[in-house]
């Protein structure tokens, strides 16, 4: 055995064991049928799959998919600038990491539930608006996608700033003062440059960030006032209050499906092979 | 200190660990007050390991295992049967309970549990409605929470049981109907009512009652307690048309090895100041009648007994009719 | 040139960052426990210091945080590298995979392959657990971050230092690894970070003995928000920050 394979090794039996398993009872699960309490029994059956490919479920992974790709879009655009600043920083760059990080220290849950105070009618930004006089009297910033959208870009900024710093660490800046040298203006630069060398840590990225969004459910729930249901919502219920074990396998791996389509056909699109 | 000295004393640490007999304690957060759990310590003997869950599905999730290492945990009344039948409960043995007397009479033959033979009541509470009594015209019934004039400023319980209940109910039907075509109705009536809804919350309604972002909402009694104190323009009422109510019970696991030490800290827990101290740190109803004698009567968690007779204690339903509730919530959350 | 414009820009990111926090910080002070300002007072300060649920959650927290991002930054550094070298499809395939999938189905199949294995293992369900699921979904995160960084790496060195006598050992830690230590201190970092956050995995796959901070948060949290926790986020916050502060002198030194 040559090293490579030493070196793939524990990653395999890790993943083989602990993740290849686990997903194969998912899936035979998806194949059974709903047990009294939860759990599975025995009857052999393709319901669960029939009662996904229905409207009110195909509405919910559409409306997942389209939140999903504005946050990533979101964190993308705000990410990068932010991360190209502190690839360039020198000697402070480990302190901005950190910064960006700290937040993340404490618990996702505190984080959200902060927002929902700044957001509230009552809240922070309302009553500052108000003192202003912006605003006549408050507006509803919460309970909305507007608002879930700002919990979810606020919690994976960092997703999306780590792997591209990584990339963007990377970059020579003799190369951005030569292209300056040749005449290129600072947009230029960026797209003829600095973006094709930091494509795959835009890629990595956008990864990052696009698969926790399809599947996040806390936040929706707490910040969108559990008024809309998302996939991740969706598959949480099952797995819980519904007790629907078989019909919650069947929905995730329909997510699961839809995700790994989208990410191989990224993967694959003559964009990317352009920017790679 | 040499490393020698230093590894002989880790060593030394790590096998003098407790010897004490233990006992594993899984129930729902804030629902007893910690110096209770050390008195119990310290006058049994028993090390208590003791953690805490948010919601049934949570806690029964671990529990189906049969392999969860738990001895005691507290599911909510209309679990119990369900529990039982799946053989997960051990029967409860009253000759080592002597303090279920201590129990009020209204929980002494249980509706979902007449002999006390799977679990001893703990503490119980009600879903109803509290408003903001200078903003809000007076409600009496689940109705009131369909009034236009509040739009935007309303919230209902991000509860499946709960919601489609009161529509139910509203309705005129009853809480654990499994008619098609009246839950259809409940379905179409919280549908009109979500465009007034500002969202589903539970437990975090409370601040924004408080502060006046939400004029009404469906409500937990103990949440409502706990508002009011804070704002006396707040009221709670137990609706007209009927109410759900819900008892949580201490059982012991058919998986545990524990069994006596088990039904000590149950007994313990039976105890009349105990109870009332637990009451009093849960900011809730205890089933104890020698323990609310202990306690501040407050009239939103103890209803006189006229609004009691009023409520209803909600069954499982059968696996189809639960299945039809929980693709109606669906609907409606995504509506 | 481009930098000062930049550098503002930075700024008002990291401000929008941390502006929660501070309010956070501001609110734990508070002697209400009601998100109006009543007065200033200590009391859930001495109510964290109290709390053993908190501090027993804080020390399964950190223990399975660094733990688990040790594990799997070496899992998944290797695995990374591994797959540059020749493609694996295979495991890219699952690592991928895992990425794809919802946090409540990685919690629930482990806990079903854990219920089904511990019927012959008579085991138990404790940090053992949630530290294998930890890793089990980092080690993604981890490959990510390292591949993205060797994609951009120049596979000719190494094979200018094999072809100077160096064996495959040596080109990587001699050649790659080097050029690898900040991605592999990025991928530590988020591994660690999204261990010590983790509620729905760590909820499921947990046992009596190993309740981590997260799951104690959100249990009270979900009672109606206790400015307790407001007070554990600050002191979280200031011994990090601690931390950071001490790797700055240090890294200066």
């Amino acid at each position: 055995m040559n090293l490579r394979q030493w070196f793939l090794l524990p990653a395999r039996l890790w993943m083989a064991l602990f993740f290849a398993a686990p997903l194969a009872i998912v899936c035979a699960y998806s194949f059974l049928t709903r047990g009294d309490y939860g759990g599975v029994e025995r009857p052999w059956t393709v319901e669960s799959f029939t009662r996904v490919v229905d409207p009110l479920y195909l509405a919910i992974l559409w409306r997942s998919v389209w939140i999903a790709l504005v946050a990533t879009a979101l964190c993308a655009i705000l990410g990068f600038p932010l991360a190209f600043f502190i690839s360039q920083a020198g000697r402070r760059k480990n302190l901005y990491l950190q910064l960006v990080l700290l937040p993340f220290w404490t618990s996702f849950l505190i984080r959200t539930y902060a927002w929902i105070f700044i957001l509230r009618d009552t809240g922070l930004l309302n009553t500052v608006l108000v003192r202003l006089h912006l605003i006549a009297s408050p507006v509803q910033l919460l309970y909305n996608d507007g608002a879930v959208l700002l919990g979810l870009v606020y919690n994976f900024l960092p997703f999306f700033v780590l792997p591209m710093y990584a990339t963007l660490e990377r970059l020579d800046p003799a190369l951005l003062e030569a292209a300056a040298d040749l005449g290129a203006s600072p947009l230029a630069t960026l797209c003829r440059v600095v973006i094709p060398i930091s494509a795959p840590g835009l890629m990595a990225g956008c990864v990052l960030v696009f698969i926790p969004c399809l599947g996040a459910y806390l936040t929706p729930d707490l910040l969108g006032g559990g008024k809309t249901v998302m996939l991740g919502n969706l598959v949480q219920n099952q797995f819980t209050t519904a007790r629907d074990w078989p019909f919650g396998s069947a929905a995730s791996l329909v997510l699961m499906l839809c995700s790994a389509i989208l990410l191989g056909f990224l993967m694959r699109s003559r964009i990317a092979k352009e920017l790679m | 200190m040499n490393r020698r000295a230093f590894l002989a004393a880790a060593a030394a640490s790590a096998c003098s660990r407790d010897r004490r007999p233990r006992l594993n304690v899984y129930n729902w957060s804030t629902y007893i007050d910690p110096a209770m759990l050390d008195r119990f310590e310290r006058e049994s003997g028993i090390r208590l390991r003791y953690a805490t869950y948010e919601s049934n599905e949570e806690m029964l999730a671990k529990v189906m295992t049969g392999n969860s290492g738990w001895d005691v945990v507290f599911p909510t009344h209309s679990r119990l049967a369900p529990m039982a039948r799946n053989g997960l409960l051990a029967p409860l043995d009253h000759r080592l309970l002597p303090s279920l007397k201590n129990l009020d009479a209204r929980f002494q033959r249980p509706v979902w549990d007449p002999q006390l033979r799977w679990g001893t009541p703990y503490m119980w509470n009600a879903t109803g409605i509290i408003y903001n009594r200078v903003h809000t015209p007076a409600m009496t019934g689940w109705a009131g929470l369909w009034n236009s004039a509040l739009r935007g400023r309303l919230t209902m319980l991000d509860d499946a049981e709960d919601v489609i209940g009161a529509c139910l109910q509203k309705l005129g039907y009853p809480f654990g109907s499994t008619d098609d075509s009246q839950l259809e109705a409940a379905k179409s009536a919280a549908l009109r009512q979500k465009q007034l809804l500002r969202a589903y919350l539970n437990a975090d309604v409370r601040d924004q009652l408080v502060s006046g972002d939400v004029l009404a909402a469906q409500t937990w009694s103990t949440t409502a307690a706990q508002a009011i104190a804070a704002n006396s323009n707040l009221t709670f009422v137990y609706p007209q048309e009927g109410f759900p109510f819900y008892c949580d019970c201490a059982v012991v696991l058919r998986e545990s090895s524990r069994y006596e030490r088990a039904h000590t800290f149950l007994d313990f827990l039976l105890r009349p100041e105990v109870a009332a101290s637990n009451a009093r740190a849960a900011e809730t109803a205890t089933a104890n009648g020698s323990a609310q004698a202990l306690v501040p009567r407050d009239s939103v968690l103890y209803p006189p007994d006229n609004i009691y007779r009023r409520g209803v204690w909600p069954e499982a339903l059968p696996s189809a009719a639960q299945r039809y509730r929980d693709r109606l919530w669906t609907e409606i959350k995504s509506a | 040139m481009k930098l000062r414009g930049l550098g503002v820009y930075a700024a008002v990111v990291l401000a929008f960052l941390h502006l929660p926090l501070l309010i956070l910080i501001a609110f734990s002070f508070n002697a209400s426990r009601f998100t109006i300002w009543e007065g200033f007072s200590l009391r859930w300060y001495q109510a964290a210091m109290q709390d053993t649920q908190l501090s027993d959650g804080l020390v399964n927290s950190v223990i399975i945080a660094v733990v688990a991002s040790v594990i799997s930054t070496i899992v998944g550094t290797l695995a990374a590298y591994g797959i540059w070298r020749r493609s694996a499809p295979m495991l890219s395939g699952s690592l991928y995979l895992s990425l794809v999938t919802p946090e409540i189905v990685t919690g629930v199949s482990l806990l079903a392959l854990f219920q089904w294995a511990f019927h012959f293992l008579h085991l138990r369900l404790g940090l053992a657990t949630v530290i294998i699921a930890h890793v089990a979904f980092s080690i993604a995160y981890v490959a990510i971050v390292i591949s993205a960084r060797l994609r951009n790496f120049d596979r000719s060195l190494e094979e200018a230092a094999m072809d100077l006598g160096a064996s495959e050992w040596r080109a990587f830690t001699r050649v790659t690894l080097p050029s690898l230590v900040p991605a592999i201190a990025a991928a530590g970092l988020l591994a660690l970070v999204v261990s010590f956050d983790d509620y729905v995995i760590t909820s499921l796959v947990t046992g009596v003995d190993s309740q981590t901070l997260p799951m104690v948060i959100y249990a009270m949290a979900r009672r109606g928000v206790s400015p307790v926790i407001n007070a554990v986020s600050a002191l979280i916050l200031v011994a990090f920050g601690a931390i950071i502060l001490l790797s700055q002198r240090l890294e200066r030194a």
